[in-house]
């Protein structure tokens, strides 16, 4: 395993799995994904020790990948009708 | 991804012309006009101002009443890097951007983001 990641490798990681989020078509999709990566740094805030630290880190970097493919997956199946919550009222 | 995004972009002005040539000259305004120079469709400075406070304003953590043009995220509004990150990225929406993470990372107060995003030439 690789040093421990920097802080702004940290935010870095964080942002991509943000964009990444916003690309997904299906609304359900992209606020979950958007929701667990807010949750997931949210709730590794504390952790100290490095090898936690590097563990969360190359864990949060797999799901990125995961990620990257599935929006790429679910482009292929882009559900016919929008959710009812991206229809904006006048 | 903005590299992908750019050359859709420019390629998407031939191919509508050449499939609709009836509607040319509507479509080539309409492509046209976000990539012009012109200053009159550039954001006014008061405009940024009021959509990036609103901005600002609309995230959960923050109280509303707290936000000015020159406050700083971390150091007034009491919140996080990641809340930080997570206010870029929301301006980036409200303005159809893409920061790049250099830039993006020194972004930590209104007032510099109000003048990243003034002079950017693609806000919108």
């Amino acid at each position: 395993m690789a040093s421990t990641p920097s802080k702004s490798q940290i935010l870095s990681l964080f942002r991509s799995l943000l964009r990444t989020a916003r690309d997904f078509s299906d609304y359900n999709i992209r606020e979950y994904t958007k929701r667990r990566t807010i949750d997931g740094f949210r709730h590794n805030r504390h952790v100290s020790d490095p090898s936690s630290i590097a563990a969360a880190y190359s864990d949060a970097e797999s799901q990125l990948q995961i990620a990257r493919r599935q929006v790429i997956v679910y482009s292929l199946y882009v559900p016919k009708l929008k959710s009812v919550m991206e229809i904006k009222h006048a | 991804m903005a590299m992908r995004a750019a050359i859709l972009r420019h390629i998407r002005v031939p191919v509508l012309q050449t499939l609709a040539p009836a509607s040319t000259a509507s479509h080539w305004q309409r492509w046209i006009r976000p990539m012009s120079s012109h200053g009159d469709d550039h954001l006014q400075k008061e405009e940024v101002i009021e959509r990036v406070l609103s901005v600002v304003k609309s995230f959960p953590k923050v109280d509303p009443s707290q936000v000015t043009p020159d406050v700083h995220f971390q150091k007034d509004l009491g919140l996080d890097s990641l809340d930080n990150v997570e206010i870029v990225m929301a301006l980036e929406e409200e303005f159809k951007l893409e920061i790049p993470d250099k830039e993006a990372d020194k972004i930590d107060s209104c007032d510099l983001a109000i003048e990243y995003i003034y002079n950017h030439p693609m806000a919108g």
